[in-house]
């Protein structure tokens, strides 16, 4: 069939109207060289974005039945999306169109009216050659699983299976120790209020295992993975017995939490296990049991607090210490009055706007705050100076530290099995830090909680409600996704199987078939932003919309 | 081509491939604020500076551009991610190619214009197409013989 | 009972656009209502954003043209609540849009309007370091690209003299000085706040000379100096004297005592100033006036590390009471207390103030059209500070981003997410299969 090009110049009022000379450009276009086998039919109008302009040009491409279209206006990121749109309805694929910005690279720029429409008539001659190299492009639509594996039982992980388990969405949480609740469950008291503790994590464990929807697995870690958003295929396994589940999932969520950094590591801290130097999580456990003591069973008469532990080896602050060391010092307090309390901060960080208030309620206790600019610890000896003064010793009955936390043991490998990217801090790293903060480097694997990065409770479960809500948009049960279209492809026989295209692909779109030998493209994955196109050094790639003869084409027109 | 044209002082004809998210955007608010731009230059639109590979880089020299400008996302800004690191990388090896061919690596030049830099686009381009312009045409202009 | 499956979405900041974009996604019916002319909230303020510096238009701006584009989204700028009515599920929302006087459908936004305008007046969107006509965008790029008529100064508008200036020049007709305030109803099954927050007022503390001396700056006009689209078009110099700073002061915690809180951001966003100021003068002295150093994110300290001695000398001031701001003459000069509580003094061309977040404006109205609380501190109260954060007092409003207290993008966005999350599960237990189903569990 011979090509039938419609050639739509928007004159957008003045704006091209008056800085091209448009009826020049109608004039030329039938006569252009090359195209004696095209038809090419050339007409203007006032505003095409208008209702009456789109109305106008659908009824112009059934009417003329046009193989192709060109449309010379403003720039595709004003319009492209309205002339898709007319293109649609008229019925014709919308990948058989192309707008030429012959304002604001033509009309809007080069001041001379000449000038502009020499520049004008090059750009729509290498849209029309561009067009005619385009091929028609398809949506599809792939079934998806609305079902989620949540990783880790503690309370982001806890708090995003209640969050997203519903009659017609199934929940698997596989925790691989024998309990939920994580580290949290030994907390007397939650930030920032001192008031509810232990009993929130009680509620929420109680609220896990009566819900239906969601199957909890104990003892349990992941094994495999393979698959991508909406289409997951995930193997479980018992870690102490041979027992494996195949699950088919949506979205998998990673809630693996954090550990606390051995203090032991940092220098200016030393001291022996059997000196009275504790965790703050070692704190919790004795706080919610027979109470805070001593090795001897004697309850301490004064107790030193020091802030900072690790934070400049780690390179970060852990955000939260500030505020559960104020909080730790309160149950030395409740437990006794008379105790001695002495918190050494170096910065008092309290992001959140109800932190100050706790501040001055820690202040209203009794605890003395000293500010420090160093500070070192031998046994239960603290030796520092204050900002603005020297070097003190003082000598304490116990000693807490908080020591910077750091991502939980299992993350590295979590993160190989998955094949997502870590910080350089070795947590988890979110897809983007400010715009996609619990999404990572692969869509459908969702990160929450202080797997993250170091955060408290609350966060975490807000962390844990913001991937529910990715996910209840992302994956509707009975719905379907429907990926990009202008994706990379593999051309099988030019690959040569060197696998450069999966080392930069960003998103773990691409794999590598061993039986094959060469690497294959997961159109469902690919953004098509056309970086292996780039690194592929033996041509087997191609992006499609934009192929390698439609750029050339667009090239080589401009250049004539 | 007319004696007339030939008489005519050298234009460059520059090629500049900019990604879709930033420096497009950029190219959008130059144009929007009515900056006065070479007309030198023709904007090729690819989702990522990446997508511009060395095929296609020196076809559009052998097919006569006489000055590539790529111009993407600042470091770090990239849509993608880390596409504009290795769009950078790239074009360090094609600029000793260049070399070899007898083309000047300045007629290759990789810009960062974020979409809020539309004063900077018009610099870099306008700056840029002084520069070819200093250079003189392509010496390899249609010597596909190579 | 009936129920709404649409959403209304107040304020078109970060948080604000990305709940619609989401909800949008979820096949929600989006009524989102923005007192400015333009989409985008604070964040298009800024030229780059911490920690990784980078654009923020670049960020930004495809989330506004998705918005924009949206067919399930219906953007109503000029608009603010004015009240609602109903129950959980079940609401009307009134919104009131004042005039544009430019068709937004006709506009193509090519800006010819503005030329002939004859008004000349301070742009409050730039700070006012920059002049705008009575028809105008506030910033180039602005989106939606469309111009508002501020009635306020229009001099026919205003009754002061016949004018068509705008309306001549406006080859689309788009400019309709006759357009009108309209009152509309829309039915929302939920509501989610995010109307962000304001800026502490510095000309409150008089010993910091804001107001006073051309040299000090809030930091959002220390933002638009910088941006490359702003009124100077990025550079960096003095209001009425036009000299470039060679001695910058930033001073942190202004407004934190006053205010009851630390408002978490102000410390990254005084060091991304330090790195602005050395990008453009590579010659000046930046000085950090700080007490405490809130980098509560995993990535924040290695931002203040590599600013710290390198891009400004950190000065630590004891007391913000005892800091004055006066002038020495030819500048400024900033006398405070060190750490050993001794008087020091620097003498400097610019200070900046970084002062903290407070509640929007505009929060105590809408608490009052929405019939929700608001914390001691102003910010929109959520249901239980400690546990869940996004749920207002009022079954069915949702809060989301800084209008529920001071934070950085990242919490705004993970707020904005969550909200939406809620706000589906929310919707799902209004429908009357649930109701019916919750019946039955309880029977059984």
């Amino acid at each position: 069939m011979k090509a039938k090009i419609g050639i739509y110049v928007c004159e957008c009022g003045p704006n091209i109207g008056e800085t091209i000379d448009i009826p020049r450009v109608l004039e030329t276009i039938p006569a252009l060289e090359g195209y004696e086998d095209v038809e090419l039919v050339p007409k203007s109008f006032g505003l095409l974005c208008s209702p009456a302009g789109k109305e106008y040009l659908a009824k112009e491409i059934t009417d003329n039945g046009f193989t192709h279209l060109v449309v010379a206006a403003c720039s595709p990121r004003d319009h492209n999306s309205t002339f898709i749109g007319v293109c649609k309805e008229a019925g014709l694929n919308p990948y058989l169109y192309k707008i030429i910005n012959i304002r604001e690279h033509c009309g809007w720029i080069i001041h001379d009216k000449e000038a502009a429409t020499d520049k004008a008539i090059q750009y729509i001659r290498s849209g029309i050659s561009r067009v005619l190299y385009q091929s028609e492009l398809f949506e599809r639509q792939l079934e998806i699983t609305p079902d989620v594996l949540v990783i880790g039982g503690g309370i982001a992980g806890m708090e995003a299976a209640l969050s997203l388990a519903s009659h017609d969405r199934k929940v698997y949480l596989a925790e691989k120790t024998g309990e939920l609740g994580g580290k949290a469950a030994r907390f007397a008291s939650l930030l920032p209020r001192q008031g509810r503790g232990a009993d929130v994590i009680r509620e929420k464990i109680k609220a896990v295992e009566e819900n239906e929807h969601i199957r909890v697995h104990l003892n349990t870690e992941l094994e495999s993975s393979i698959g991508f958003l909406g289409n997951f295929e995930v193997v479980l396994a018992g870690n102490g017995d041979d027992e494996k589940t195949d699950l088919k999932v949506g979205a998998i969520i990673i809630a693996t939490g954090y550990r606390m950094s051995d203090p032991g590591s940092f220098t200016g801290y030393e001291y022996a296990d059997t000196d009275e130097v504790y965790s703050s999580l070692e704190i919790e456990r004795m706080n919610g049991g027979e109470g805070i003591a001593l090795r001897s069973g004697a309850k301490p008469a004064s107790v030193a607090l020091i802030h900072c532990v690790g934070r400049q080896e780690k390179g970060y602050c852990s955000r939260i210490c500030c505020n559960y060391m104020m909080k730790i010092a309160g149950y030395f307090k409740k437990q006794s009055g008379a105790t001695k309390v002495t918190e050494f901060f170096f910065d008092m960080c309290l992001p959140h706007k109800a932190d100050q208030e706790f501040f001055d309620h820690s202040v209203g206790l009794g605890i003395d705050f000293k500010r420090v600019k160093e500070i070192g610890l031998s046994g239960t000896s603290v030796e520092f100076a204050e900002t603005g003064g020297g070097k003190q010793k003082m000598d304490f009955d116990m000693v807490v530290l908080a020591s910077a936390m750091e991502p939980s043991e299992d993350t590295e490998a979590l993160a190989g099995l998955l094949e997502i990217d870590l910080d350089e801090r070795g947590f988890f790293k979110e897809a983007h830090q400010t715009t996609d903060p619990v999404a990572t480097s692969i869509d459908g694997i969702f990160v929450v909680g202080a797997s993250q990065g170091p955060r408290g409770v609350s966060d975490s479960m807000l962390l844990a409600q913001a991937t529910a809500g990715r996910i209840r948009c992302q994956l509707k049960p009975g719905g379907k996704i429907v990926p990009e279209v202008k994706v990379s492809e593999i051309m099988e026989a030019y690959c040569t199987g060197c696998r450069t295209c999966l080392e930069v692909c960003g998103y773990g779109a691409i794999y590598f078939d061993d039986q094959k030998g060469i690497s294959i493209v997961n159109e469902a994955v690919c953004r098509g932003c056309g970086n292996c196109f780039g690194s592929c050094p033996s041509g087997a790639l191609r992006t499609k919309h934009f192929t390698n003869k439609q750029l050339y084409r667009e090239v080589t027109e401009a250049l004539k | 081509m007319t004696e007339k044209q030939q008489e005519r002082e050298f234009t460059p004809k520059i090629v500049g491939f900019l990604c879709n998210w930033c420096t497009y955007a950029a190219a959008d608010l130059a144009g929007s604020t009515k900056l006065e731009i070479s007309p030198a230059l023709t904007v090729i639109r690819v989702m990522c500076s990446s997508r511009v590979d060395h095929n296609l880089l020196l076809t559009t020299f052998f097919e006569g551009a006489d000055g590539i400008l790529v111009a993407g996302c600042h470091p770090g800004d990239c849509h993608y991610g880390k596409g504009n690191y290795y769009a950078r990388r790239r074009y360090a090896v094609l600029k000793k190619v260049m070399e070899g061919l007898g083309l000047e690596p300045e007629r290759l030049q990789l810009s960062w214009v974020s979409a809020s830099e539309g004063n900077r686009y018009a610099d870099v381009v306008n700056a840029f197409s002084e520069k070819i312009k200093a250079l003189g045409p392509n010496p390899i202009n249609g010597r596909s013989d190579f | 009972m009936s129920h709404h499956e649409s959403v209304v979405v107040v304020g078109a900041g970060l948080a604000g656009m990305k709940a619609s974009l989401m909800l949008a996604h979820a096949g929600k019916k989006v009524h989102l209502v923005e007192t400015l002319p333009i989409i985008g909230g604070a964040t298009i303020k800024n030229e780059e954003s911490f920690p990784n510096l980078e654009c923020s238009t670049c960020l930004v701006a495809p989330i506004q043209q998705e918005v924009l584009q949206s067919p399930d989204i219906e953007t109503m700028t000029l608009s603010a609540v004015e009240k609602i009515e109903g129950d959980k599920g079940n609401f009307t929302v009134t919104v009131r849009k004042a005039a544009r006087y430019v068709k937004i459908a006709d506009c193509i936004g090519c800006g010819m309007c503005y030329e002939p305008c004859p008004v000349s007046v301070a742009n409050e969107w730039e700070e006012n370091l920059g002049e705008r006509k009575a028809i105008y965008v506030p910033c180039a790029g602005s989106l939606p690209n469309v111009p508002a008529v501020d009635k306020e100064h229009c001099l026919k508008l205003s009754g002061k003299q016949e004018c068509n200036a705008c309306v001549e020049a406006c080859m689309f007709g788009a400019v309709d000085l006759d357009d009108k305030d309209e009152t509309v109803n829309i039915e929302a099954g939920a509501v989610i706040v995010a109307t962000g927050s304001g800026m502490f007022d510095a000309s409150s503390l008089p010993n910091l000379g804001y107001g006073k001396f051309p040299g000090v700056y809030t930091p959002f006009e220390f933002e638009r100096l910088f941006a490359s689209n702003g009124p100077t078009l990025g550079e960096i110099t003095i209001r009425d004297t036009g000299k470039v700073p060679a001695k910058i002061a930033i001073i942190h915690c202004v407004g934190r005592k006053e205010q009851g809180y630390c408002s978490g951001v102000c410390c990254m966003y005084s060091f991304k100033f330090a790195h602005f100021l050395k990008k453009k003068l590579p010659e000046a002295s930046v000085y950090n006036l700080h007490s405490d150093i809130c980098v509560p994110d995993k990535s924040y300290q290695k931002f203040f590390d590599g600013v710290k001695g390198t891009h400004t000398e950190m000065l630590y001031n004891s007391s913000m009471e005892d800091l004055k701001v006066s002038s020495n003459g030819a500048g400024l000069k900033v006398v405070y207390l060190d750490e050993a509580g001794a008087e020091r003094e620097i003498d400097v061309d610019m200070v900046i103030l970084s002062v903290a977040m407070v509640p929007d404006e505009g929060a105590l109205g809408l608490a009052e059209a929405l019939g929700i609380e608001r914390d001691a501190r102003g910010f929109f109260k959520v249901l239980d500070e400690g546990i869940v954060s996004v749920e207002s007092s009022r079954e069915g409003i949702f809060i989301a981003g800084t209008a529920e207290g001071p934070k950085d993008s990242q919490s705004s966005v993970i707020q904005a997410e969550a909200a939406v999350g809620q706000v589906l599960a929310f919707l799902e237990s209004c429908r009357p299969e649930a109701a019916e189903a919750l019946a039955e569990d309880l029977k059984a």
